[in-house]
């Protein structure tokens, strides 16, 4: 039997690995990628705490965190694509009007 | 109870081994004498027109956007297509006020004219 | 080692080497790409933990349908590997293996204080039980979801509608 500190520690790298990769990529696609990463790294922690406490609720919310990823993709998608036609670039050093 | 997966694994792992082997034994055993004309992107006989990493249109976005929502909704109609028959009319209208939700989406697309393409 | 850990094992590879991958590429393609193979790797650890609905909704919403959006939207945008250069003048880049380290040290001194070796529940989670809890006790959030993606629809669709001249 995998014990679940095997998983809860391949749930951590993942989630390091997307925070690396979110600090590290200046493209704003990668970042979301990036993120993309850190979501499926709680989803894993939340599914191996559900199997190994016999409840199904963690499943029911990586259920609707796979929901809202879908919605949270498709609106930034959306607005990368507005900031692409605006600004022509994707760096999001370049997107700074806001800057103070 | 995972043993019932194993034919899935099995079937996974000679999939991916025969993908492999193949690219492989193609890699190594295959004769290789590029040639400008081999090399180029193979359009119907013709000269390729332009760059093959053309930009596609936006409106394709719009679909995939349309995909997501009707992909979503058939993930959550599933586990109540198990189930609805212990739970009844109260179950039905669950489902249909989901669906009303997401076909008012649906046509709110359709009507600010997503799916035209002229 | 039992034949469970040796699949663990397995998974958990295909798991980080996506991960790592998409870190590396330079090309977000194939870092999509990438992240595809993290979504299967993870798919089959979902059902090895007994969560087999969740394995398959992992497959066809995250691998089939938000990675379709991306790859669309990378197509759309026509990215060439120049525009995605790390700029080595970031002080961030050097600030980021420290943080990295200090995160991954502090997640994994939080699991080594969970000591769960067997599971202690009865069943996992098949999709009656998924359906029924859904569709009873947690309808609130259910009904909320489809709101969720109608807003999603409305905003995606006036965000990249191109407006007519």
């Amino acid at each position: 039997m995998v014990p679940l500190s095997w998983y809860l520690a391949l749930s951590a790298v993942l989630f390091t690995l997307g925070a690396v990769g979110v600090f590290l990529k200046r493209n704003i696609i990668s970042m979301l990628l990036c993120l993309e990463l850190m979501l499926n790294a709680a989803n894993l922690a939340f599914i191996a705490f559900s199997s190994f406490f016999g409840q199904v609720e963690g499943q029911l919310f990586v259920f609707l965190v796979m929901t809202v990823a879908a919605a949270e993709a498709g609106v930034g998608l959306a607005i990368v694509i507005a900031v692409f036609r605006n600004r022509e670039t994707l760096d999001v050093d370049e997107s700074n009007l806001l800057k103070l | 109870m995972l043993a019932e997966y194993l034919p899935t694994l099995l079937f996974l792992i000679v999939a991916t081994g025969i993908g492999i082997a193949l690219i492989l034994i193609g890699n190594f055993l295959g004769p290789k004498r590029p040639s400008p004309e081999k090399l180029s992107p193979y359009e119907c006989g013709f000269n390729a027109f332009e760059d093959a990493r053309m930009q596609f249109d936006v409106r394709y976005y719009l679909i995939a956007i349309l995909f997501i929502v009707f992909d979503l909704e058939i993930a959550f109609v599933y586990p109540w297509a198990l189930v609805f028959r212990e739970l009844g009319v109260f179950g039905l209208i669950e489902m249909g006020v989901f669906l009303a939700l997401l076909f008012i989406g649906f046509i709110y697309v359709w009507k600010k004219g997503a799916l035209e393409w002229e | 080692m039992t034949f469970e850990q040796i699949l663990f094992i397995l998974f958990a590879g295909i798991v980080v080497g996506g991960a790592a991958s998409v870190l590396l590429q330079r090309n977000p393609l194939y870092s999509a790409f990438s992240l595809i193979t993290t979504f299967v790797g993870l798919a089959c650890l979902y059902v090895t933990l007994k969560a087999q609905f969740l394995g398959v909704v992992q497959i066809v919403v995250y691998a089939g349908a938000i990675m379709m959006l991306f790859v669309f939207v990378i197509m759309l945008l026509n990215i060439r590997d120049e525009d995605t250069a790390v700029d080595p003048n970031r002080f961030l880049v050097y600030l980021t293996i420290p943080l990295g380290a200090i995160l991954l040290g502090a997640l994994l001194y939080v699991v080594t204080k969970v000591n769960l070796a067997q599971p202690t529940g009865d069943e996992g989670g098949t999709v009656e039980r998924i359906g029924t809890n859904l569709l009873t006790k947690y309808l609130l959030p259910f009904e909320a979801t489809s709101v969720l993606i109608l807003m999603a629809v409305v905003g995606a669709l006036h965000l990249a509608k191109r407006e007519k001249e």
